[in-house]
């Protein structure tokens, strides 16, 4: 059976850009529903190195993507700053730097109108004594770093007081085009329940990033992506207080990000065929952690916790050249584009928002909004850029010490902690639960960050399934073995030293003292009931 | 090369240095103590005891019967320890079980016992045969016996329901006729912050509030034939004295059910082995971490530690490396994929870093047999005076054979007698 509802705009993807469309489509008075075949935020969004781009990053390659990051980054200071913790940030010239690449920074900044002040070296190494003393010149820039969570809850949040809904685990299985090809209905199954539904709408927004072209194909209009995996590590403690960029062309291991109690060292760009290949190798955390040296000397001997990658969600120049008739494509090839799959494809009333950065998500939001709006014949402004989205309840989510106040005020400190490392409470899991009954142990992790903190999971991970068997008898042990896959998954490859030995230790607890692989599900124990009776 | 000598101690030499406090390292430094040698224990921090269950895993691979039959069946694998040790195996248990006896630590069980089904914190079943008494009761027959699981408000690392429901649907033959959970708010919890299983374990040792917190219990038990399952932290140091009054209490069979680290039987046992090593005249010093080495060609002359701001010299006859393997920091994975053993860098061997892993983490990983190969005699490649024992050994996958502690046992009494401990005359 399948449910019929309706709206004016069906946004797919449920990333910060999707979110911000969501947005900007309800408070320009549409009906609209965004769908997610995961989380929300568990693509790219979710999977970044948390840095809200001055700009500078972008100044020799692409100076569109540039100017576009130093006006969305004084946008989300008042739109969000909650989300945002104001580190700054650093360019610095390594040896291995280019001369050149350095003269002509400091005017491309300006140019780019970005705030641009040289440091000096003395002042860098007393603000950051762990940076290397070969580096030779130094500028600060408005980076800063951003919790992507944080601000894709308070876009959902902010779209649903506008009226618009959001529904995650809901994947797109296809479209209904009318007889002149225009998109009239999306077809979404729910991934939890199995049930199917049809959406009728008079346009779609595909927000999906890398999976881009998957959503475009399957309305029968052409986008070819080319998904670039971007590889990072997040090593335990923050070696800097700011971010901190190689003065050079954009490379692997070349910056480092300050992000709640760890830091982030990212890099790679690696084109692969599958968005959903987010697997890191062993080579790339090489190479990661070879460069991370020139910036800070030992940092191959520091503590890593954990490697995950991100899709980017990076699209063909050469083919939008041809087809939009584009004559910038290099200059555009980070910036981000609306594809009118009208104009291209014949499929009408469906837009595609590709490229771009999470620092530009609600520019491409109202650009790609502006768009759906002037073929709909609404005509009401963008207003994203003025009006501040919902503050989060506590105070700066990236300070633990605001969780540390919140956990001695339930109870003088008496409330049980379910994740010590990243000071998770009962409550805040059950509060979590309550809002989303089908979570899974991930889901929970990108809402309460459960988990990532030191040891990854091997505490909290038996305590929180408890709490999912409380309320859903029987089904916690599918979500907790898939969360020890996934903590997996990003522990194997950096997996010596301290972090391996926490690894043994913790396959000691599941596997010698819990016995968590010889756990038997009831589906199990029915089946083998039956065959025994038959 | 020998270090200067200012700024650094002496103490006076030893029979036997044994590096790591671990079960390995401590029954050989016990039996060496009790044959009459001067034995000093070093130990960079404590070990896996405090995470382990707190049973004897002797040995307990796929289709054994017996940890017996176990030892035979991996005694056959080429490489393993037992392949070695087997023949060490029944005296070293049987001494081992004297000896924590001796200190207070009595178990149940031996070689000849049948692996029963032991219930996990989390509702699943794993194979044991020899454990403290304090768990002896999940093992024995349940015939028309049901099972409580007792949880306790506030501590966080027990999950009788969630346990109750993953074993109700265990493959358990000859299991309770019924499972159950209860928790219980227990007076005297809710002023604590954040209850771990140490705190709790201190509460009971102390009569008064043990006999109310025990009271409440037995008040929410249900009526009938059930055996009860606790969390394991019936009193550390009056842990048998706790465990009585429980069934006395509840006028039943009482078992504890061990979950996350700390692991309060594992301190039981650490205890008891401590003590039994001083009683001997044997010192025990945790928090001394090796940092140099003297030798003079095949033989360790001394080692150095570093504690407390001062260097140790301790020089010795002979030398036990007792300090683990992945799990314990004895053996170190370097990024390049090499694997150093951190105090006299011997030669480990293992796989290859490209097949060190498998893909699911609840599956055996190859790099889990990493070790260190030697003699008949427990030496290593070119150092004579030196015995490795426990984790440290190479060929041994100790989550997956349950044979960790019995390798444990097994080598430090063949390292002992190597060494010259006389037949000890059990206590």
């Amino acid at each position: 059976m399948s449910a019929r509802a309706e709206v004016d705009v069906v946004v797919v993807g449920g990333g910060a850009t999707g979110a911000g469309a969501l947005r900007d489509l309800a408070m320009r008075g549409l009906r609209a529903l965004l769908v997610e075949r995961g989380d929300f935020t568990s693509g790219t969004s979710g999977r970044y190195h948390g840095l809200l781009h001055s700009g500078a990053r972008y100044v020799e390659s692409d100076p569109v993507s540039a100017r576009h990051c130093a006006e969305e980054n004084a946008v989300l200071r008042h739109i969000a700053p909650a989300t945002i913790e104001p580190t700054g940030g650093y360019f610095v010239a390594t040896p291995d730097d280019p001369d050149d690449y350095l003269d002509r920074f400091p005017a491309a900044c300006v140019a780019a109108g970005i705030e641009v002040e040289s440091m000096p070296l003395d002042d860098l190494f007393r603000a950051e004594p762990l940076l290397s003393r070969e580096i030779r010149a130094a500028y600060r820039v408005p980076d800063a770093s951003l919790e992507p969570w944080e601000l894709v809850d308070a876009n959902l949040a902010s779209a649903r007081e506008y009226g618009a809904d959001a529904w995650r685990y809901h994947e797109v299985i296809g479209f209904e085009r009318s007889s002149g090809g225009a998109v009239v209905a999306v077809r979404v199954r729910d991934l939890h329940g199995g049930d199917q539904r049809t959406v009728a709408c008079r346009a779609v927004v595909s927000a999906a990033g890398a999976w881009a072209g998957k959503v475009a194909a399957l309305a029968g209009a052409q986008l070819e992506m080319r998904p670039g995996k971007g590889s990072m590590l997040i090593l335990n403690r923050r070696l800097t207080t700011a971010v901190v960029n190689r003065l050079a062309p954009p490379g692997d291991g070349d910056i480092l990000v300050p992000v709640h109690t760890v830091c982030i060292l990212g890099t790679t760009d690696i084109t692969v065929p599958d968005p959903d290949d987010v697997h890191v190798t062993r080579d790339e955390v090489e190479a990661l952690l070879a460069d991370g040296e020139r910036l800070v000397p030992g940092i191959s001997g520091a503590r890593v916790l954990r490697a995950y990658a991100g899709s980017r969600p990076l699209y063909d120049a050469g083919e939008l050249d041809r087809t939009a008739g584009h004559d910038e494509s290099r200059e555009i090839s980070r910036a981000h584009h609306v594809i009118d799959h009208g104009d291209r494809d014949g499929v009408d009333g469906m837009w595609s928002i590709v490229g771009g950065k999470l620092t530009t998500y609600r520019l491409m939001a109202r650009d790609v909004v502006d768009a759906v709006a002037a073929a709909l014949g609404v005509d009401a402004p963008c207003r994203t850029a003025d009006e501040p989205l919902p503050a989060p309840a506590t105070g700066t989510p990236y300070w633990l010490g605001d969780r540390l106040a919140a956990h001695e005020a339930e109870g003088g400190g008496n409330a049980e902690l379910v994740c010590e490392c990243e000071l998770v409470t009962r409550r805040r899991l059950e509060h979590a639960l309550d809002e989303r009954g089908d979570s899974t142990l991930d889901d929970l992790r990108r809402t309460t960050r459960l988990g990532m903190g030191p040891c990854q999971g091997a505490f909290c991970t038996p305590r929180a399934a408890a709490l999912i068997d409380a309320r859903r008898p029987g089904a916690a042990n599918a979500p907790m073995r898939g969360f020890l896959a996934e903590r997996y998954r990003g522990t194997r490859p950096i997996a010596w030293g301290d972090q391996l030995a926490e690894l043994w230790l913790t396959a000691g607890i599941y596997r010698g003292t819990l016995a968590v692989h010889a756990l038997r599900d009831a589906a199990l124990a029915v089946g083998e009931a039956e065959r025994a009776a038959s | 090369m020998r270090p200067s000598q200012s700024a650094r101690q002496s103490v006076p030499r030893a029979d036997v240095v044994v590096i790591g406090a671990g079960l390995a390292g401590l029954s050989c430094a016990a039996e060496l103590a009790e044959a009459g040698a001067s034995v000093f224990v070093a130990a960079k921090g404590l070990a896996t005891t405090h995470w382990t269950h707190g049973g004897l895993d002797v040995a307990a691979p796929a289709a054994a019967r017996t940890s017996r039959d176990g030892i035979a069946r991996l005694a056959r694998t080429d490489g393993h320890p037992y392949s070695r040790l087997a023949r060490d195996a029944d005296a070293a248990v049987s001494r081992h079980l004297v000896r924590v006896g001796a200190a207070g630590l009595d178990h149940a069980g031996s070689l000849a016992t049948a692996l029963a089904p032991f219930p996990t914190a989390i509702g699943a079943l794993r194979r044991a045969a020899i454990v403290p008494l304090a768990q002896a009761a999940a093992l024995e027959p349940w015939r028309v016996t049901g099972l409580v699981l007792v949880g306790i408000r506030g501590f966080p690392d027990a999950w009788p329901e969630y346990a109750a429901r993953n074993l109700e649907n265990a493959a358990w033959p000859d299991g309770p006729s019924g499972i159950r959970a209860v928790e219980v708010a227990v007076p005297g919890v809710e002023r604590l912050r954040n209850v771990g299983s140490q705190d709790l374990a201190r509460l009971f040792d102390d009569p008064a509030w043990r006999g109310r917190a025990l009271a409440a219990i037995a008040a929410a038990l249900p009526p009938g034939d059930w055996r009860v399952g606790m969390p394991a932290v019936l009193g550390v140091e009056h842990h048998a004295a706790a465990h009585a009054d429980a069934e006395a209490a509840f006028g039943r069979r009482v078992f504890e059910v061990p979950s996350l680290p700390p692991s309060v039987p594992g301190m039981r046992l650490f205890d008891a082995l401590r003590r039994r090593i001083l009683a001997s005249a044997g010192r025990v010093q945790i928090g001394f971490d090796v940092v140099s080495v003297e030798r003079e060609g095949r033989h360790v002359i001394a080692i150095h530690t570093e504690a407390a701001s001062r260097t140790l010299r301790l020089a010795a006859n002979a030398f036990v490396l007792a300090t683990g393997g992945i799990a314990g920091a004895g053996i170190r994975a370097l990024p390049d994929g090499g694997l150093v053993e951190r105090v006299f860098g011997l030669p480990v061997v293992g796989p290859e870093q490209a097949s060190w892993f498998s893909d699911d983490p609840l599956m055996p990983h190859p790099l889990e047999a990493a070790g260190i190969e030697v003699d008949e005699q427990l030496a290593p490649a070119g150092l004579e005076n030196v015995r490795v024992i426990g984790s440290a050994l190479a060929g041994m996958r100790y989550l997956d054979e349950r044979c960790g502690d019995g390798v444990a046992l097994a080598s430090a009494h063949r390292a002992a007698r190597s060494l010259g401990a006389p037949r000890a005359v059990a206590a």
